[in-house]
């Protein structure tokens, strides 16, 4: 079975029949190496690169709202740095261009760069259902295990909300310049207010945020003793694994030393950002 | 099916580096050749292959399919990396609609073996598995779709036995014996002079133990062909890299007379040596053999073309050197282990390569070396470009360094003070009469020096080194075993040039290298030759395309068939014309008369007057040079190899100092050819090579976990893009070879080795520790770097170091 409706109501529907026996497809950039290395991999599809309106992007009270089939070339235009560059990072031009947000949050991969990015700056997640209707939820409920998320077997994602006055700051090591899978990545999202937010990939079972790291940084401000406190202790918020792509010591090292960088990068940027939006 | 590579379209790639130079630079020879070519040979003719591969109307084996194939085939592979077969069953598989047959090693008519050096390798397993992804059984079935479904439903019972996973493994006292002679495949001995008295009375001495990665040949043309029986003739269409070869040894594995057998290589991306070992070659041969007249159709994914496929070897090498204050060296001790796999493929001969290599371009009077193939239940290691070679300049290079850094000496000075000049011997004893290694370090750091002040300014955490890289390569498969090149040419009454060759074209320009050859020979425009290749129905051996031998062996062949040919069309013309041949030139497609330009016959006329005449217009050749095979006891040889080549390179990189993030800013290549014959195609093989060098260094890596591969895809398996490669700047040296066509030698794979060993030398350059691991992916610099906080089993790995190896004084 291949649906492939031109109407977000239509293909809310045909989810809310078929539930899990129906696998959400965007771009197709995670399904379709499945497919090609075994043959066991999901039959039945819902295309949701024909519907309409489903890609937009606009703003609204100084937010963004991506709809679900928003691409990676498209969230890269954005003037939001940590999902920009995030988004730059993701796989090569092709891939980007076919690549969706839906689909990044929908697979919920530990190393999914825009989930980390988005992670970052609070984005508000919304899930739809042809007969219950939408439900928005933060994205930090959403992720809730490794590959599982709070989407349920019969809804779509259907928008992201995020903010478009963070200040945010990115990261990604990988093994080389592009085409890249991250080792470790991180993103830094600080909003108008002095709230910060620091996410990575790669270190967890799902992206995941470094809440001590946070409420020093919330305490104490960005003094350079404040940043290394906040590293040390990024570095002992994680847990990452030893896989064949990096040792769990590189990683946990690294999450310290992106932590003090691109934090230190935000206070360099504080007072040009901060006479923008004034 | 094929790959593309969709880093083209980043325009931020191609605004961070200058426009890439279409013409390398040349650099004058010191013994130029005394009659300069006038034809094509040195200018870079336009490629034969090339408008139909940029339209992409060129055939490559996957190609062949559409709307030919009747059945298609599936090889159903080991899920375990050791493990006794206690039964195959076929019934599941049978039963699925579209399945025609499934066949196991019981079917198969021959003698089941393959193997380039041993024949050791079973085509399918008949009662144990060496390796996860040895050929089990093989399916065949009417589609695609039903013969993967098929294979998924072949179930094969297994008795697992232990694991052997690395050196250690197979070296242990109570390791499962692999093979009936033990794990040990075998070793190669060098002795040359005292080294262990050198040492002792050597001023200085220093030691390390360097691990090289297993790495993949990562083509782009995955393996695919068809194959037809006929009742006799079996004729297979496969992608390789040694026609020849692949017939004799798909007909005994079918136990078909060798006639019966019919290779035709189509259009092929790609190999470094990863199509030498038989691919699917005779899987599609028994499956047509059993069902005559039809058209079997295989073709690998990448992920079975990597489980499948011989590596490059891994290797462990213990090298110790010693030197005088002065920086001159005295002695050299090395010993290697060499992780090869579940067969033998090409191992025997890159561990005898690995010996010779080991000292490079060094001139070091005592030197012994003993390397060891060691059998364990990885993938096979064969051979790649490089094969054996590239991994013992990683050492010596890493050497060279080290002593610098000891000796407080400038590295290029070191260097210089020990490179061997022409005249002296290599490792093995053999005489090198042109060697040009001083010359290629000295234009490689003009050039470098010469563009240096555009270094953008660094962030505090970062940063630059550059480094130096001097090798020596031997070509052709030398010591003493039998290798020869033939070839024929032939003038068609339509007046053109053919030239007929066994050699694989893979992508490196073998067609051009033998057209051009052939056209300046008999002075006929490059635009009237066509290269007819690699079908064993119409062309003889050439050998195979590797070891950087068909420029020099089937340039020489296509060389001696064309000038017979010339004495041919010059008697013709001699009949013609009121002048001896001898007073004869052939050139822009005429005979001309050398002392009177005004005699002049069109070879349009030469040949319709030659076949009324009872001429042939058809000479063939066959170059076959002696070398003479290596004392078993010390490795000596007054000609191992038929002729050496040099280069030398220079990386700068910047590294990040707290991610260990390497990125190579600037890159020198020098090569000596001897002579280019077609100066962008060898500028294409340098580039080519050093971005695959650059890959070994700094990410390429086959990560094995207990006999399972964990990164059988291009998702995992790291290969360079072109954000990793700054431009190639690449000088071509030309002292002409005495014995090469036109004084050229070959390129083919120096410029891979040349590669990995500079970037090396640049990370320690700029992070003032000597890598001794490659990769250096971040983590292995951080490592280096940081090596309190890292937790790394490389300390693990030395305790297993012969005592030698860890002398320091």
């Amino acid at each position: 079975m291949f649906l492939q409706p031109r109407q977000v109501a239509e293909a809310l529907e045909a989810r809310a029949k078929y539930g899990a026996e129906i696998t959400p497809l965007g771009g197709g950039t995670d399904i379709v190496v499945v497919l090609n290395r075994q043959s066991t991999g999901p039959r039945h599809f819902l295309d949701l690169s024909r519907l309409e309106n489903y890609a937009a992007i606009r703003r609204e009270n100084g937010c963004y709202v991506a709809g679900g089939g928003a691409t990676f070339a498209q969230l890269g235009r954005l003037e939001v740095k940590a999902l920009s560059q995030a988004a730059m990072t993701v796989g090569g031009a092709a891939i980007r261009n076919a690549g969706t947000i839906a689909g990044n949050l929908g697979t919920a991969s530990p190393a999914g760069d825009g989930c980390v990015a988005l992670l970052a700056i609070d984005a508000d997640i919304e899930l739809s259902h042809a007969t219950r209707g939408r439900r928005v939820i933060p994205i930090h409920e959403y992720f809730t295990g490794f590959r599982r998320t709070a989407l349920v077997a019969d809804e779509l994602i259907t928008a992201v909300r995020f903010p478009a006055d963070w200040r945010t700051a990115w990261y990604k090591i990988g093994k080389r310049g592009s085409i890249n899978i991250s080792i470790v990545c991180c993103a830094i999202g600080m909003s108008p207010r002095g709230n910060v937010r620091i996410a990575f990939g790669c270190v967890a079972p799902t992206v995941m945020r470094a809440r001590q790291a946070e409420a020093i940084i919330a305490k104490d401000g960005l003094a350079d003793a404040s940043i290394e406190a906040a590293a040390q202790s990024a570095m002992k918020e994680v847990a990452p694994i030893d896989d064949h792509r990096s040792s769990a010591s590189y990683r946990r090292a690294m999450c310290g030393v992106l932590t003090r960088r691109l934090l230190r990068e935000l206070r360099q940027d504080a007072p040009r950002a901060a006479g923008r939006a004034e | 099916m094929r790959n593309g590579d969709s880093t083209h379209q980043e325009p931020q790639a191609i605004k961070a580096s200058p426009p890439l130079r279409t013409e390398p630079l040349v650099e004058p020879s010191s013994t130029p050749y005394k009659e300069l070519p006038k034809g094509p040979v040195g200018r870079s003719e336009r490629r034969i292959d090339g408008p139909e591969k940029v339209l992409g109307t060129a055939l490559y084996g996957a190609d062949l399919f559409f709307g030919k194939a009747d059945y298609f085939a599936q090889v159903v592979r080991s899920e375990k990396a050791h493990a006794l077969i206690r039964s195959i069953e076929t019934g599941d598989a049978l039963r699925m609609p579209g399945v025609v047959a499934v066949y196991t090693a019981k079917d198969m008519p021959g003698t089941n073996r393959q193997g380039l050096i041993h024949r050791d390798h079973p085509v399918l397993a008949e009662d144990r598995v060496l390796y996860r992804g040895d050929g089990v059984a093989i399916v065949v079935a009417e589609s695609e779709r039903a013969v993967r479904r098929g294979r998924d439903a072949v179930k094969v019972l297994y008795e697992e036995l232990p694991v052997v996973a690395d050196f250690d493994d197979a070296l242990a006292e109570d390791a499962p014996r692999l093979h009936p002679d033990g794990n040990i495949m075998g070793g190669k001995r060098i002795r040359k002079g005292d080294a262990d008295a050198a040492l002792s009375a050597s001023d200085v001495i220093v030691s390390e133990t360097f691990v090289t990665q297993t790495v993949d040949h990562a083509f782009l043309d995955i393996e695919a062909g068809i194959a037809c029986w006929d009742g006799h003739l079996l004729t297979l269409h496969v992608s390789g890299q040694w026609a020849h070869e692949e017939r004799r040894l798909t007909a005994l594995a079918l136990g078909l007379p060798m006639e019966a057998v019919r290779i035709i290589t189509p259009a092929t991306g790609g190999a470094f040596g990863g199509r030498e070992d038989l691919s699917m070659q005779v899987y599609l041969g028994m499956v047509a053999l059993k069902h005559p007249g039809k058209t079997i159709a295989m073709r690998y994914s990448r992920e079975e073309s990597m489980r499948a496929r011989h590596k490059r070897h891994a290797m462990r090498i213990h090298y110790t050197i010693g030197a005088m204050r002065d920086g001159t060296l005295t002695a050299a001790k090395i010993t290697v282990y060499s992780n090869e796999g579940a067969y033998a493929s090409t191992g025997p001969a890159v561990l005898r390569k690995a010996a010779s290599h080991a000292t490079g371009p060094l001139r070091i009077p005592n030197v012994y070396v003993d390397v060891y193939g060691v059998y364990t239940n990885n993938n096979p290691t064969g051979a790649m470009r490089g094969f054996g070679a590239c991994q013992m300049a990683i050492a010596y290079n890493g050497m060279m360094d080290r002593l610098a850094e000891r000796l407080g000496m400038d590295r290029a000075d070191l260097w210089k003070q020990n490179l061997i000049h022409s005249g002296d011997a290599v490792t093995t004893g053999q005489i090198i009469p042109i060697a040009t290694a001083v010359e290629c370090l000295d234009a490689a750091l003009r050039q470098y020096r010469a563009k240096k002040q555009h270094d953008r300014p660094l962030a505090p955490h970062e940063r630059r080194g550059w480094g130096i890289s001097v090798i020596c390569f031997g070509l052709g498969y030398g010591d003493g075993f039998p290798d020869a090149s033939r070839a024929t040419v032939r003038l068609t009454p339509a007046g053109r040039l053919e030239v007929y060759t066994g050699g694989v074209e893979y992508g490196q320009g073998l067609l051009n290298m033998a057209g051009q050859v052939a056209a300046e020979e008999l002075g006929m425009p490059f635009s009237l030759v066509d290269v007819i290749w690699a079908d064993t129905g119409r062309t003889q051996e050439s050998g195979s395309s590797s070891a950087t031998r068909q420029t020099y062996f089937t340039g020489n062949a296509v060389k001696i068939a064309a000038s017979e040919l010339r004495e041919q069309v010059l008697d013709i013309a001699s009949k013609l014309l009121p002048v001896h041949p001898h007073e004869l030139d052939l050139h822009d497609g005429k005979a001309v008369g050398r002392f009177n330009p005004s005699l002049v016959v069109p070879m349009a006329k030469l040949i319709e007057e030659g076949r009324k005449r009872g001429y042939s217009l058809e000479a063939s050749g066959i170059f076959k040079p002696r070398t003479v095979c290596e004392d078993f006891d010390t490795g000596q040889s007054p000609r191992s190899f038929i002729t050496y080549l040099f280069g030398s390179h220079i990386a700068q990189v910047v590294v990040d100092m707290e991610t260990g993030e390497v990125r190579v800013e600037r890159y020198v290549a020098c090569h000596d050819v001897g002579k280019a014959i077609n100066p962008q195609s060898v500028a294409g093989q340098m580039i080519g090579g050093a971005t695959q060098g650059i890959g070994m260094a700094l990410m390429e890596e086959v990560v094995m976990d207990g006999g399972v591969m964990r990164n059988a895809n291009f998702t995992d398996y790291i290969l360079p893009t072109f954000r990793d490669v700054p431009t190639i700047e690449t000088i071509i040296l030309e002292n002409d070879d005495p014995g090469g066509p036109f004084g050229a030698r070959g390129i083919g794979e120096p410029p891979l080795i040349a590669a990995t060993p500079a970037v090396l030398s640049a990370i320690g350059n700029a992070i003032g520790v000597a890598p001794h691991t490659t990769p250096c992916n971040p983590q292995r610099v951080w490592e280096l770097l940081y090596p309190d906080d890292a937790q790394t089993p490389y300390a693990a790995r030395l305790t297993t170091a012969p005592p030698h190896a860890l002398l320091s004084k």
